[in-house]
């Protein structure tokens, strides 16, 4: 680990032909905290993860997980000893039980703890002698999650986690995420649930179109975006109110309707100045902050 | 555990392959030898073995190809390849893992088939020839490795779990077809493996030395396309 990253990479990208569908990614993911990777379908989640696992060669850049580079196959290998990881679709191999899925994956992690396996094994109600193809999506979903969870890795790298859980089983899962997080493993996980990211992520990291358009801490969005809402006698320009760290301005009527990442004390006075009737500052939803900066790139 | 995984992986196409072929083989002998209602020469029964091994060259290579299929290729096509790939192992160990497991199954596909060939052959008393047998075992080893290695590279760059196995059954026909001219006989594989340049007309028997020399260069080949195989999974993005 360098300097407390646990992830770190620098101006990684990928390329397929001319499409870029990676662009110049820096990201540095703190220890022992909860990291969302939020994106639209097709935002290059997955492909990063991918990439940060050896799935996919970087066309450019490069990157660390662990003290350990990720370009490097040997390197590589050491990571994935480290790390937990539940793929995007969780198909795992049709041709075994669900028990011998468990003692197959044992087998390569030292760090396996056996009555975490048996009590995952009663929470999520999943039959042993079942075949794995037998099973429904979500139960599936239990297993690749009980075999990481059955480990005590220094990362947990989940791609859409959720994906295919019944309400019930996405909230057992945002539960065990934060004892996990407790205990000192550091997560990191992709989701399109803006909900479930809201509850229980440290730091939020928005890919839009291969690039990183929000590296922030949640207390930090928190604190710092506002959404004013003002009514004036007579509307001003909207350009009047783009000023540093005004993220959006829309007007309709009277009404208009600003977006702060900073500063919103200077558009109150801004407001002030134009004789606005009504002032309303609120704190913005991380849905609006996520659907404004997917929209602005 | 890798071995674990690639026995499960491919247990029902071996054993139904094996229960096939050594069912085929048991009964091409039997009924070539109840075939005969007068008194023959031991001649005919080493023509009965013979023809047991034609079948077991054709079915041998058809389970070869169906045992390879799949791999990491087969797994990106049904989405637990990341699976796999996540796991704290080199490509190269996977791969290897593999191709030896199909290795040990290759042998004893070949191996099984002729020890019931003679079993039956034994129980209604007939001549046996365990040199005769080494000598076909060599020969469908030594050349039929050449496809079990063509299967490998196919599902090593085809993607698809069916596409592979096609492609690789038309290369063993494509190789059948394109060296059956007589000028081009004596390099085919196919005809190595059948031992039929080898036969004696008169004995029915394997009448020459064992060609090594030959058998090592199909395992070159064979072996320069496992190595092959593996690189190319190597560097293949998933």
């Amino acid at each position: 680990m360098t300097n407390g990253l646990v992830i770190q990479t620098e101006r990684l990208g990928k390329s397929y032909g001319r499409i870029e569908a990676l662009k110049e990614l820096n990201l540095s993911i703190r220890a022992h905290g909860i990291t969302a990777f939020l994106g639209l379908n097709g935002a290059a989640k997955s492909t990063t993860i991918k990439i940060l696992l050896g799935m996919m060669r970087p066309s450019s850049g490069d990157g660390t997980i662990l003290g350990q580079r990720i370009s490097d196959p040997i390197e590589s290998v050491r990571i994935r000893r480290k790390i937990a990881y539940v793929s995007e679709n969780k198909r795992l191999y049709d041709y075994m039980t669900v028990d011998q899925m468990i003692r197959f994956t044992s087998a390569f992690y030292p760090d396996w703890r056996p009555s975490e396996e048996q009590r995952l094994l009663r929470q999520f109600k999943l039959p042993r002698d079942r075949k794995v193809k037998s099973l429904s999506k979500g139960m599936r979903t239990k297993l690749g999650l009980l075999m990481a969870f059955a480990r005590q890795p220094e990362l947990l790298i989940l791609d859409e986690p959720s994906e295919g859980l019944d309400p019930g089983g996405i909230e057992e899962l945002l539960e065990i995420l934060v004892a996990r997080c407790s205990e000192g493993t550091t997560i990191f996980f992709s989701s399109h649930q803006i909900a479930e990211v809201e509850r229980i992520a440290d730091q939020i990291c928005i890919l839009h179109a291969g690039r990183l358009v929000l590296d922030s801490s949640v207390d930090d969005l928190r604190e710092s975006y506002r959404r004013i809402d003002l009514i004036f006698p007579s509307i001003p320009a909207e350009h009047d109110f783009r000023i540093a760290g005004i993220e959006d301005v829309r007007t309709r009527g009277h009404q208009m309707s600003v977006l702060a990442s900073r500063n919103a004390e200077a558009v109150v006075a801004r407001a002030h100045d134009f004789h606005a009737t009504s002032i309303d500052i609120t704190p913005v939803a991380l849905r609006d902050v996520f659907l404004q900066k997917v929209k602005e790139n | 555990m890798l071995w674990y995984k690639a026995w499960l992986e491919t247990r029902s196409r071996f054993l139904i392959s094996l229960i096939g072929i050594v069912a085929l083989c048991s009964a091409s002998v039997l009924y070539g030898d109840r075939n005969v209602a007068y008194e023959v020469g031991s001649e005919y029964y080493n023509f009965v073995l013979f023809e047991g091994h034609q079948l077991l060259v054709l079915m041998w290579t058809l389970a070869v190809t169906l045992i390879m299929m799949g791999g990491l290729l087969g797994e990106k096509a049904n989405g637990s390849s990341s699976f796999t790939l996540a796991l704290p192992v080199s490509r190269r160990r996977l791969m290897v893992v593999r191709i030896c497991t199909g290795l040990a199954q290759a042998f004893v596909l070949a191996i099984v088939p002729w020890i019931a060939m003679f079993s039956v052959s034994g129980i209604f008393g007939k001549t046996r020839s365990v040199s005769q047998a080494g000598c076909y075992l060599v020969l469908l080893l030594g050349g039929g490795l050449l496809f079990f290695a063509v299967a490998v590279l196919a599902s090593s760059l085809i993607s698809g779990v069916y596409t592979a196995p096609a492609v690789s059954f038309g290369a063993v026909i494509a190789t059948a077809v394109a060296l059956s001219s007589a000028a081009m006989r004596r390099y085919s594989p196919w005809e190595f493996m059948s031992g039929a340049r080898y036969r004696s007309e008169q004995t029915n028997l394997l009448s020459c030395p064992i060609p090594w020399l030959q058998a090592a260069i199909y395992m070159l080949v064979a072996g320069l396309l496992l190595a092959i195989s593996v690189k190319a999974i190597q560097r293949r993005e998933f």
